[in-house]
């Protein structure tokens, strides 16, 4: 590997002047050991072959590069224009002394999806893919696996980009609704039957007396946010897919295809695998993409699609009035435990129903209060506490990040607080031994239930003693033998 | 991430000895900038352009237009970006008359700050997530002139918490950049070979900052942050300042050449009194002792006898030896 | 009572921000039917902030906040004359904090005391940022006693620290302005005459407790070229007025918190050098008398240092005697010292690196002022020169633009007089406070 020749050093920030600005050094480390992407650790688990066979799609490499960290996506393009390996300390001794572990760590990984080739001598990127992110970043090859773009006549009937986005909503927001308000009583349209059959395997929902009732993964899972949940079920969807007999590769190959297209942009299926046409019908429940029956030549991915790599919000955010913009916050907490939410969309308050007593409702404002009794209501279906926290931090009014710390503290402390609360007393069924006749009966009993390992509590001051209930059978019949069945 | 690039178009590529043509160049930058796009969709490019006579937007990701046909074989994103240069270089060459004007290199690069500042002020950007950077490409040699714009712009740079990174293409070494990477945190490359370009610029400038505190770019460390002096343009150590317009003399002179003030006679005997032997500033070679006795104040007439090793070459320390008081 | 249009009430509230005491009650022409009706004449004074805020035609409240933004930032810009004005750029500055009982009054949150470290602390960071080569110290007045925080240094983190330690600087006892004086003036006395002396006041009571006469004080400091500013937190006192007169300097009185900030700030940038004493009032122009010919000019020997990197080896630094490898080396006497700017502990001479000079550079040769655009014929560019981002596009139909006045655009463009470029209102604020330098002129 060249080196270049001016003096490198190992330190980035140097210099005894007062007025260099402060880099954010010390944040590195967190940001490396954030958790990864997670698609990557199901494509660690697939072979070297499919990965391979991924790899030589130029779209899958980008989209692939993009879910890495920006430690191995760095690692990634210095190894990219080399010809020839390189031994791996020539590249070590770039790396900064304090910091190896965080290096070995993204070298790991790399090698765990087959991007490095996995070798201890040498340090070089797996030929496929790096020969298909070269024609990715300067687009070159036949792969055409960026979409053909659909002819004039097909995309004349295509739509606009408000009602793409209209559509994901709304098939997004049947799917969740669905899910919060089983067992409510209420009625809200069914999504499509794969759905409901992919709700069931991922044990979001599970069908009980007849109908479908929501687990309490399934509550967590309607804390995430949407870019988490949606890939949630693409995970789902990946697993199902093996067993339906469905490429993999194909599978994965068009899911990247789409997170690189653009939004508003009809593409042809005419060039689509048997599997990949499949996908379409199966995708356009989700909201992922729009593709009409009686044009099925071609499709339009929506919004949900073209953000699948990226962290820009995959939704719409609500309709808010004026200047709203980019904020999907719209909860603002007091410290009177009081909250706030601007919002009239009904999945929204439906959520907030879960945890939060809803006292008011106006056109564009939800006004309720987190009590004791709400909250236990909530965990006791599953949702913990930590989630609560997390969903109102991310879901936060603007005006609260001026805050310092963004909730007031005594809420959070609350929250965490009543999910104790919970753990405060454990019961155990059993049976208390009492009365005994005298103290070497006590002990002699108490003797034969520790060596049965059923003891609970005892009390050798008043004599009497806890056990498990299954063991209680076994003492009782050694009490009658002893005193020759007078009791 | 927020990446602006500033090209310098100066007539400096046109240098007969110049080993890199502008084409290739530009093929090489081309794939610099897609391998920024790739990294994620929230990357933020700007391009600047210096050009003889005006500093121009060649591509904003605010102002990107939208392409007619698409490549099946090339992601959009990427062929935007290298058909809105394109097409913005031809039309300039194609409309300007003299090469041989100016470019302000300086003044593309405080627009590239206002740029940043205004992405700042609109929400765009925040500084401590995003890290801004501006990456400078720079022919052409230090211009005395910019020396108070450059040091202007350094320091707004260091309150928006934006690194510039220079990439030194043909041309001599430019201290001005040097010191404005050096301030700012970012790194200087001289280059070399330039068939490597793409090589160097992906393991130099690629990684945003936080990733070089584990993955160590080439920094310079020796800056020479000593003064010019505004009548010789000589690297000076001791230098005589004007109190009122902070002009940097070699020798102590009874009028200053900028502001026309006129010092006191008798602190201009003095000083030039207690100008020590030997001290110019192209002296060379001599071993270095310690004073015996320190003056106290600077106007106090120095009664040691010293001399100061230094070597004609600037660049370099002084010899530093164990014997006098570390 | 009737409601006057906007521009009255911003009048008043403006006139208001500038001065401590009440006004003198000039009657206005546009008010005289308001005045009938009002009981007192104090009240004319009172800015009744929420009349400035009404709806405009489609009950919205955009525009008017917009225009106030506005025009709180064209009021900021005007100040700054664009002349280049001979300043003195290398000052010593004794900061004067008073400890006395009454700064433990809670007129102001949390208490005066409290509120006076937290201004100080950021005036100290914001001064030595705009002034490098300078040199602060800091003094005490309690219990009727001058005590020394921090002596003369140029080194802003031990400023901040003597001034962080709160138990050490509880308030008590009176104040003595003469002792606190006299102390502040024995530790300048040495400088030489090319420097600036400066003593800043952050006065809290209303009283003074001194041995001797304070007249004989401020002559003294009159003679020795010794500029006094005061900010009083209480009310104006007339000996602390006459102190600021008869020694050039500025007196302000704070209204509230937000003010005392601003008062604060605006004795950061070095003072035009004024010949015969003239009265500053802290609000207005920074105006000099014709400046006598070499007015304090000196020809200062400096000395650039050489930086020793990381990679050399350990060595003692002179001034606190610790091993460190990373240092500066006098180019005198080749004594490593820690930090720059400095005097050199064994050889006497200031070292200064370039860019702390080059800091100073733009007090000396500031930017002008933009002109405003005001008519449509003069507004050609379709985007802004200095953020490339496009202009709002101007209304087709013709007749004058709505809002404006008073130096706001209504197209939101501002044009550099010497490159004749456009500008919007963004970067015109950042190239006059942050850059000091037009991209278009490149100089």
């Amino acid at each position: 590997m060249q080196s270049s020749s001016s003096s490198s050093h190992q330190n980035a920030a140097s210099s005894s002047s007062a007025h260099l600005p402060q880099n954010g050094n010390t944040n590195g480390e967190e940001k490396d050991a954030k958790s990864s992407h997670v698609l990557l650790p199901f494509l660690q688990s697939q072979s070297q072959n499919t990965l391979t066979r991924l790899y030589q799609k130029p779209s899958a490499c980008l989209a692939v590069f993009r879910l890495l960290s920006p430690l191995e996506r760095q690692l990634v393009m210095n190894l990219l224009w080399l010809d020839s390996a390189i031994s791996p300390a020539t590249m070590a001794a770039w790396v900064v002394r304090d910091r190896r572990n965080v290096y070995d760590r993204a070298i790991q990984e790399l090698m765990k999806l087959h991007i490095l080739v996995n070798s201890t001598t040498k340090l070089v990127l797996n030929n496929t893919f790096k020969a298909s992110f070269r024609h990715a970043l300067t687009g070159g090859g036949t792969s055409g696996s960026f979409g053909v773009a659909a002819d004039e006549r097909q995309s004349r009937m295509s739509l606009g980009v408000e009602q793409l986005d209209h559509f994901a909503l709304e098939r997004w927001e049947t799917i969740l609704h669905y899910m919060v308000s089983s067992g409510t009583g209420q009625q809200p349209e069914r999504p499509s039957k794969g759905v409901l059959f992919l709700l069931e395997r991922s044990a979001l929902m599970a069908s009980m007396y007849g109908a479908m009732q929501i687990t309490s993964t399934g509550f967590q899972f309607l804390l995430h946010s949407p870019h988490d949940q949606l890939w949630d079920l693409l995970l789902q969807y990946l697993h199902l897919a093996q067993e339906r007999d469905m490429d993999l590769v194909d599978v994965l190959s068009f899911l990247f295809m789409l997170s690189t297209m653009e939004l508003g942009r009809t593409y042809t299926a005419s060039n689509l695998t048997a599997t990949q046409k499949v996908m379409l019908k199966d995708l356009r429940d989700y909201g992922v993409i729009y593709h009409s029956d009686n044009n099925a030549g071609c499709f339009s991915p929506t919004r949900l699609a073209t953000t699948l790599t990226s962290s820009a919000p995959p939704l719409p955010t609500g309709r808010s009035t004026g200047g709203g913009a980019q904020g999907e916050g719209f909860i603002v907490l007091e410290t009177n435990y009081r909250l706030y939410a601007y919002t009239d969309n009904p999945l929204q308050t439906a959520v907030l129903n879960l945890f939060v007593t809803l006292k008011y409702r106006f056109a564009n404002l939800v006004v309720g209060s987190l009590t004791r009794e709400s909250v236990r209501r909530a965990l006791t279906s599953g949702i913990s506490a930590d989630q609560i926290i997390s969903y109102l931090v991310t879901h936060a009014h603007p005006q609260m990040r001026k805050n310092e710390p963004l909730l007031p503290v005594t809420v959070q402390d609350q929250i965490r607080l009543w999910e104790l609360e919970k753990n405060r007393l454990q019961s155990a069924d059993g049976y208390l031994y009492t009365s005994f006749a005298s103290q070497a009966d006590y002990e002699f009993v108490l003797e034969y239930a520790h060596s049965l390992d059923v003891v609970l509590w005892e009390d050798p001051v008043k004599r009497c003693f806890f056990g498990k209930a299954e063991g209680h059978g076994n003492i009782r019949g050694f009490i009658e033998r002893r005193t020759g069945g007078a009791l | 991430m927020h990446l602006v690039v500033i090209l310098d178009l100066s007539k400096h590529w046109l240098d007969a000895q110049s080993s890199l043509p502008f084409s290739r160049f530009l093929v090489h930058l081309q794939a610099f900038l897609n391998a920024y796009k790739a990294a994620s969709t929230d990357s933020q490019l700007a391009v600047f352009a210096a050009a003889p006579g005006r500093n121009l937007l060649l591509y904003s990701d605010h102002e990107k237009g939208s392409l007619n046909e698409t490549d099946p074989n090339a992601y959009p994103s990427f062929t935007l970006v290298g058909s809105t240069i394109a097409e913005k270089l031809a039309a300039l060459y194609s409309d300007l008359e003299v090469l041989d004007e100016p470019c302000s290199l300086v003044g593309t690069l405080i627009n590239a700050l206002c740029y940043i500042n205004k992405a700042i002020t609109t929400g765009q950007c925040t500084p401590e997530t995003d890290e801004p950077r501006i990456l400078v490409f720079s022919v052409s040699p230090d211009l005395s002139t910019s020396y108070i714009p450059i040091m202007n712009s350094i320091f707004s740079a260091q309150k928006l918490r934006v690194t510039i990174d220079v990439c030194q293409l043909l041309g001599p070494e430019t201290v001005f950049l040097q010191q404005a990477a050096h301030l700012t945190g970012g790194s200087y490359l001289q280059l070399e070979a330039t068939e490597a370009l793409l090589q160097y610029l992906t393991m130099t400038f690629l990684s945003p900052p936080s990733i070089r505190a584990t993955l160590a770019v080439p920094i310079q460390d020796r800056v020479d942050f000593r003064a010019a002096c505004f009548c010789h343009k000589n690297i000076v150590d001791i230098g005589y300042v004007c109190s009122v317009c902070l002009s940097i003399f070699c020798q102590p002179i009874p009028v200053c050449s900028t502001c026309r003030t006129k010092f006191p006679a008798k602190l201009v005997l003095q000083l030039k009194a207690s100008q020590l032997p030997g001290i110019t500033p192209q002296t060379s070679q001599a071993s270095s002792t310690r004073a015996a006795s320190a003056p106290s104040r600077a106007d106090a007439p120095g009664t040691a006898d010293f001399d100061v090793s230094m070597h004609s070459d600037p660049n370099s320390l002084p010899r530093y030896t164990r014997n006098g008081k570390a | 009572m009737d409601v006057d249009s906007d521009d009255s009430d911003i009048e008043i509230s403006s006139r208001n921000k500038g001065k401590g005491k009440a006004t003198a009650k000039k009657p206005k022409a546009i008010r005289t039917e308001a005045i009938s009706a009002q009981p007192y004449t104090w009240e004319e004074n009172f800015a009744r902030s929420w009349d400035t805020v009404t709806e405009d035609a489609t009950g919205s409240l955009q525009t008017t906040v917009d225009d106030l933004q506005a025009r709180s930032r064209r009021r900021r810009l005007l100040h700054p004359s664009g002349t280049a004005l001979r300043r003195t750029i290398i000052r010593h500055l004794v900061l004067l904090l008073d400890l006395s009982a009454a700064m433990a009054d809670r007129d102001m949150r949390p208490n005066r005391w409290g509120l006076t470290l937290e201004h100080a602390r950021v005036f100290v960071a914001e001064w030595y940022d705009q002034n490098p080569l300078g040199q602060m110290a800091v003094v005490g007045m309690r219990a009727g006693l001058g005590e020394r925080i921090c002596s003369m240094t140029s080194s802003v983190q031990d400023v901040l620290k003597s001034i962080s330690e709160k138990h050490k600087l509880e308030p008590s006892g009176e104040p003595s302005l003469q002792n606190a004086i006299e102390m502040a003036r024995s530790a300048m006395s040495h400088l030489p005459s090319h420097a600036s002396r400066e003593i800043l006041i952050l006065f809290g009571s209303l009283t003074t407790v001194d041995p001797g006469n304070i007249h004989d004080t401020i002559d003294a400091c009159a003679k020795a070229k010794i500029r006094i500013s005061v900010v009083a937190l209480a009310a104006e006192m007339k000996v602390c007025r006459e102190m600021c007169e008869r020694t050039s300097g500025q007196f302000g009185v704070v209204m509230n918190e937000g003010h005392y900030k601003d008062l604060l700030l605006e004795l950061v940038p070095p003072p035009a050098q004024v010949g015969a004493s003239s009265a500053g009032r802290i609000g207005g122009d920074a105006v000099s008398t014709a400046p006598k010919a070499n007015l304090s000019a000196d020809l200062l020997m400096m000395g650039f240092p050489t930086r020793l990197p990381h990679s050399a080896m350990a060595a003692l630094c002179v001034c606190h005697s610790e091993l460190k490898s990373e240092g500066f080396l006098c180019p005198r006497c080749l004594a490593k010292v820690c930090d720059v700017p400095t005097d050199c502990d064994v050889c006497g001479l200031m070292i200064v690196s370039s860019p702390h000079l080059a800091r100073s550079y733009h007090h000396l040769f500031p930017v002008g002022a933009f002109t405003v655009v005001t008519t449509r014929a003069e507004a050609e560019a379709d985007a802004c020169f200095a953020c490339a981002r496009p202009f709002p596009p101007i209304a087709t139909s013709g007749g004058a633009a709505t809002g404006g006045g008073d130096g706001v655009s209504p197209y939101g463009r501002y044009r550099c007089p010497k490159c004749s470029r456009e500008f919007c209102a963004d970067c015109d604020l950042f190239v006059h406070e942050v850059i000091h330098c037009c991209p278009g002129c490149g100089k």
